[in-house]
């Protein structure tokens, strides 16, 4: 499963996703995941990505991050505060898989 | 308490979140921050000339002048950088050629430009007096510099007069491409020629008359947009104005929202014309005009990430909750270098209500102490620009030049604000204790 995530920097979103790539793993599927700051989101997504995540503290510009998604018929979601943290990998790989089968 | 979470998410949240996404607002954050890996490498040349070793300084001193010339190129030139960041991305953010937009808006901004004729002015000055030898050299002199820009006005000076004429700039390219006032060449032509054709129009619109207001009706725009400015600036310094981005930054951090890059997006353009006048003003040996500005935040507020949680995190590490353990274990190390998402999130300190009066208000004590130091000189003003993932002892000595009293500052500020959270810490570890006695483990459990 490709997984796009987006923060402010490209750096607390690291974190959460080596948590959903290690959750993701441990579910026996194959994980290629990525984290970028809120530049270079919109270059990125055209890159075959699966789903993109929206930490929750950029959640505010989801509107153009959605914008993105679409032109590269992407699944863009918000995630939900409670997972975004190194201990919320399982939870986070719901909320993608969910938003990915859609 | 309801009161001030739901002012905070009713009235503060939407405009702040709403601004900081618009159009020209995001051009302008994104155009600066295009110039910060110049800043940052410019600045290290900067921290080396401060190094606070006296036989250093003596080996150094015939050569400081070429040592930070990088940083005279960076920061010293910021409108440039700036200007071409915010014509490209503004362009393409109405998905117009981006470098159209560049250049467009490096050309407007130059044009506001007045190169002074050195050699006119010395002669001048010399004119019918009799300098003898010393006057032919001057004259000499002049003549060999030609025509030569002020530095200074190529810095944060006229920083403001390159974002507005950058999106002015690209405001007419945008017209222009919209009513299709282009010069169109037949299909045979190379690619680049059609694209230079086709700014004729745009360009034969926004120089002339960015030519006519400056240089024939003499209108100085740095001058005048320096004046209305000002008041914003000075307000900066002052102790209500240095505490407004400390309040709203945790507000909207409670609320979930990333604080510091919604404050940042209207903020950053003042607070880099407050490093850059900083840092020109302290090589030229006077004391810092802008007492307040995001270094300040960065090394003696937030340290550990918003909110100041560095202490918070060590206090979790510790605790009785398990839960709180775990959360503190993955949070310490990404919060020595600021970053402090895990907590936010994890604890969470996002609409807890028993986190909140800590977390938004107590950083207003220490902003207080920071501005305190500054007001009368008891801390070096910082005056550099670092990297803000550093830890943010160093990052306070290194952005004031080696000030030790800025690592006392800083140290004392964190066991200032963790004494702050231990109550309504304690508070919350014995709920959260006495939760996980009461349940079976399980992560559901653990939202609030």
């Amino acid at each position: 499963m490709k997984i796009l995530m987006v923060c402010a920097g490209g750096m607390s979103s690291a974190m959460v996703i080596r948590a959903i790539e290690q959750e993701g793993v441990k579910q026996g599927l194959e994980m290629k995941v990525k984290a970028v700051g809120i530049y270079e989101f919109e270059d990125e997504i055209k890159n075959g990505w699966d789903v993109g995540l929206v930490a929750p503290q950029v959640r505010h510009c989801l509107a153009n991050f959605q914008k993105a998604g679409n032109e590269a018929n992407v699944p863009v979601i918000a995630m939900s505060p409670q997972c975004y943290t190194p201990l919320g990998g399982a939870r986070a790989l719901a909320e993608a898989k969910a938003a990915a089968a859609k | 308490m309801n009161f001030v979470m739901t002012f905070i998410e009713k009235v503060l949240m939407p405009p702040m979140t709403k601004i900081s996404t618009q159009r020209h607002i995001m051009a302008v954050r994104d155009g600066i921050v295009a110039s910060m890996p110049f800043v940052i490498v410019g600045s290290v040349f900067l921290i080396a000339i401060a190094l606070p070793f006296d036989a250093w300084k003596e080996f150094i001193k015939p050569y400081a002048q070429t040592i930070i010339l990088p940083y005279r190129i960076s920061l010293g030139l910021i409108s440039l950088y700036v200007a071409f960041g915010i014509g490209y991305n503004l362009a393409k953010s109405y998905k117009i050629d981006p470098l159209a937009g560049g250049i467009m808006a490096f050309g407007a901004f130059m044009m506001t430009q007045l190169p002074v004729n050195v050699g006119a002015e010395i002669s001048k000055i010399v004119g019918d007096n009799k300098l003898g030898v010393v006057g032919e050299n001057l004259t000499a002199f002049g003549d060999k510099m030609g025509l030569a820009f002020p530095l200074e006005r190529l810095g944060a000076h006229d920083m403001f007069v390159a974002i507005i004429v950058s999106i002015i700039a690209v405001e007419v390219l945008r017209f222009c491409r919209e009513r299709n006032l282009t010069i169109k060449m037949p299909d045979g032509v190379p690619e680049s020629i059609a694209r230079s054709f086709a700014l004729l129009v745009p360009v034969g619109i926004v120089i002339p008359i960015i030519w006519f207001f400056r240089h024939i009706v003499n209108i100085d725009f740095g001058v005048i947009i320096m004046l209305l400015f000002k008041p914003l600036v000075v307000a900066g310094s002052t102790y209500i104005g240095a505490l407004v981005p400390v309040f709203l930054i945790d507000a909207l951090w409670f609320c979930g929202i990333h604080g510091d890059s919604v404050v940042g997006s209207v903020a950053r353009p003042l607070w880099t014309m407050m490093i850059e006048q900083n840092g020109a003003a302290v090589l030229k040996g006077l004391p810092a005009p802008h007492l307040f500005p995001e270094q300040c935040l960065q090394w003696f507020v937030w340290i550990g990430g918003s909110g100041c949680t560095l202490g918070l995190v060590v206090m979790m590490m510790f605790s009785k909750s398990t839960y709180l353990r775990d959360i503190g274990k993955v949070s310490i190390v990404p919060g020595i270098f600021n970053i402090n998402e895990p907590v936010t999130f994890g604890l969470p300190i996002m609409y807890n209500p028993i986190m909140m009066l800590p977390f938004v208000f107590g950083p207003l004590v220490i902003g207080t102490t920071t501005w305190v130091c500054m007001k009368f000189g008891l801390v070096q003003v910082p005056y550099i620009l670092v990297a803000w993932t550093l830890p943010a002892p160093i990052g306070a000595l290194l952005s004031t030049g080696f000030d030790w009293r800025a690592l006392v500052l800083s140290m004392f500020n964190l066991c200032l604000m963790t004494a702050i959270y231990y109550p309504f810490f304690k508070a919350y570890e014995r709920k959260l204790v006495a939760d996980e006695k009461a349940a079976a483990t399980s992560t559901e459990h653990y939202q609030l």
